[in-house]
């Protein structure tokens, strides 16, 4: 088959990011570069994908190899690097391995943070642009709308997505299994460590209403504090302010814990037992690992949320496994069509030569006959034609059979081969 | 006819706790939507061979130890599917689908034993289709209560054990569980309240004062009663939730139960008697 897909990219794991930002295409600059792709020779479709994690060109037409050839060149002379500097991190897909990879990327398989929706977003836009610019035809449309609808069934029917695999989401899905909703909660975050600190953010970016920050310094409690949108409380009143607490936070330690499960259990009493979550993300400890003992108290630690962690990336594997089996059967579905457009022409060549082969030998052995009269010029017509079509009758009707089978392939190559078609060499040696 | 609605009743509650559970089994991450789907779809069938049942009596089929039965297994569907409607506690259906199950079950098996039978005429008031509604809805709303604080028991020791996988992973929040205990044990004991007071009332007038006092249903249903007044009191003034909620709820469910079945098992009193 001489139709092809190819993609070049490059993304989070082949090229630093540095890079990334040179090669990016930002939005005002994808229009006018999807035009110079589709100038390309070769070249009959295209599309480019750009987002912070990623830079890939598609393109779609004859000679894949020749187009494959040139992607790496079209992307940096793009940017005005040297081909040399972009080549060592690009990957090529060609034909079923490129429309997997498009169909991985739109379901977000192959994001830095796997199942994170944004991509389709962008994917959606950008081929939205290559639509509008004309660069995309029939075979990036559907391939561009089966990847939509492979990544909408990998959302709905696999939780690839609803894992929490980070610490700071772990401690985000705990805290929604305790709480009902976390808008009208308070959060404590003791410590103004870099991971206390991501954790607040992950709970504050999911409604938890209120902060208070407390830390030795009081200083650096006002910083965050102010940063964070939340209140400085200095460390004195820890104690007075952990009752207030529905989250707290521990991101500092020193020597012995910071919090006894007794002044828990103080907090507790005039916090009319509501439940209360704690998460120690020191080491050693912030909090008495006792505390979990009380009524209504859910402590865990670093260990804990790493465990969770640790559990869903096992789930997700499974999950992803599941994923995977939907786009593989979306890309055998894409490329029987594709494939499937390679019988047609194939018959409809195989017919044209046979008609110019017929053609030229009439006109060659009229001379010889001399002059016929009407009659039996069209019996002339209606023989060649009926060997003609009694020869290729076999041949067409195997093609045909055989569109959209494994062995379509071999026949559509074969047929091709044997009657020489798409070879600019054909003539030589037949008369 | 009623039978045979019945009959579908309990195949759809099948199906439900069916779907429920292989839902559970698969780890699957919400509960298939399908549960509500085949819990409205019987209780809609349930609701016809009740219909049906009442209109052939003449007035509404609660008398029989399974109707009865039958009767709390509906109402506890329906308060389901209300309260599963507007919140998201989809994972009860799991308790709940089986519960019902059971009641109909017991429903379909013990009605070879009680067909139709009227009121005797000394019952026949307009208090009895009040005071069974109201019994029964507050009955119902318990079972509610009592699958929520199970469901509640579970999640709690799984995030105290923080032992997280599993397939008890999506399961409602704490907070949620707790909040519909709260709400079903409060409307469940006003309603309770009401159908002790129409019962008093309607006896009172039908025997007279040394009849009702002494009947053991009676005697169950203030010791439900409570224990109810007392969680909630807790609730209220000693700010009693989470754990301690849910055990007492259960607690009392299971008076319930006791009274329900040991009084119409071994006929005593006048509820055992009468019916």
């Amino acid at each position: 088959m001489d139709r092809g897909i190819v993609l070049v990219g490059l993304n989070h794991r082949t090229a630093p990011v540095g890079l990334r930002e040179c090669v990016a295409f930002p939005n005002g600059r994808l229009e006018s570069a999807l035009v110079r792709l589709v100038e390309l020779p070769g070249v009959a479709e295209g599309a480019i994908l750009s987002t912070c994690n990623r830079v890939e060109v598609v393109a779609c037409g004859s000679d894949p190899e020749a187009i494959g050839g040139r992607l790496p060149g079209f992307l940096a002379r793009e940017h005005g690097l040297a081909a040399e500097v972009v080549a060592p991190h690009l990957y090529t897909h060609r034909d079923r391995e490129a429309v997997r990879h498009l169909f991985r990327v739109a379901a977000s398989l192959d994001s830095m943070v796997v199942g994170e929706p944004q991509i389709l977003g962008q994917l959606k836009e950008q081929y939205a642009l290559a639509a509008a610019a004309g660069a995309a035809g029939r075979v990036l449309h559907r391939c561009f709308h089966r990847a939509f609808s492979v990544a909408k069934r990998v959302r709905t029917e696999t939780a690839v997505a609803a894992r929490a695999v980070s610490v700071g989401s772990a401690a985000v899905e705990l805290a929604r299994q305790i709480f009902d909703r976390l808008g009208d909660k308070t959060a404590l975050l003791i410590g103004a460590g870099t991971i206390g600190e991501l954790t607040a953010r992950q709970l504050l970016a999911q409604g938890v209403g209120t902060l208070f920050v407390v830390n030795r310094t009081f200083e650096r409690a006002i910083d965050l504090a102010r940063e964070l949108g939340g209140l400085p409380v200095p460390f004195e009143r820890l104690g007075r302010s952990l009752p207030l607490a529905d989250l707290v936070i521990g991101a500092a330690s020193g020597e012995g814990p910071l919090l006894s499960a007794a002044a828990v259990g103080e907090a507790m009493r005039e916090r009319r037992r509501r439940p209360m979550f704690l998460i120690d993300l020191a080491v050693p400890r912030a909090f008495e690992p006792r505390i979990n003992g009380l009524d209504g108290v859910y402590l865990y630690d670093i260990d804990d949320l790493e465990a969770v962690v640790a559990d869903n990336r096992g789930a997700r594997a499974a999950e992803a496994a599941k994923a995977e089996a939907i786009v593989d059967a979306a890309v055998d579905t894409f490329w029987r069509w594709f494939a499937g457009l390679d019988v047609v022409p194939t018959i409809v060549a195989l017919r044209e030569r046979a008609e110019d082969i017929r053609q030229r030998e009439i006109a060659r052995h009229l001379r010889a006959l001399g002059p016929l009269d009407a009659r039996q010029r069209e019996a002339l017509e209606h023989l060649t034609s009926a060997i003609v079509n009694k020869l290729l009758h076999a041949p067409v009707s195997t093609l045909r059979r055989h569109q959209g089978d494994a062995g379509e392939g071999c026949y559509i190559e074969a047929a091709r081969r044997l009657f020489r078609i798409g070879d600019d060499a054909d003539d030589a040696g037949e008369d | 006819m009623e039978r045979l609605f019945l009959d579908g009743a309990a195949f759809l509650y099948l199906a439900a706790t069916i779907a429920a559970w292989t839902g559970v089994a698969a780890r699957v991450d919400a509960p298939p939507r399908l549960v509500s789907r085949f819990l409205a779809l019987g209780a809609a069938a349930h609701l016809l061979s009740i219909g049906l049942r009442s209109a052939a009596l003449g007035d509404i089929a609660v008398a029989s130890f399974a109707d009865a039965l039958s009767f709390l297994g509906f109402l506890l569907v329906v308060v389901f599917l209300v309260v599963a409607w507007r919140r998201a506690v989809a994972a009860l259906g799991a308790v709940v689908s089986p519960l019902a199950l059971g009641l109909t079950v017991a429903a379909v098996v013990g009605e070879g034993r009680a067909a139709l039978r009227p009121l005797p005429p000394v019952l026949d008031s307009a208090w009895f289709p009040v005071h069974v509604t109201l019994a029964f809805l507050g009955d119902a709303l318990f079972a509610l209560a009592s699958s929520a604080s199970l469901l509640y028991l579970l999640q709690e020791r799984r995030l105290k054990m923080r032992r997280r996988a599993g397939p008890l992973r999506h399961l409602p929040s704490l907070e949620t569980l707790d909040r519909l205990n709260h709400a079903c044990v409060l409307w469940g004991l006003v309603l309770l309240t009401l159908g002790i007071a129409t019962g008093i009332g309607w006896a009172h007038e039908a025997w007279g004062r040394a009849a009702w006092a002494s009947d053991p249903k009676l005697v169950f249903s203030l010791v439900v009663w409570a224990i109810y007044v007392v969680l909630l009191q807790g609730r209220m003034v000693a700010g009693w939730r989470g754990r301690r909620a849910a055990t007492l709820t259960i607690a009392g469910f299971a008076v319930l139960l006791v009274s329900l079945v040991g009084v119409n098992v071994l006929a005593i009193g006048l509820h055992g008697k009468a019916f």
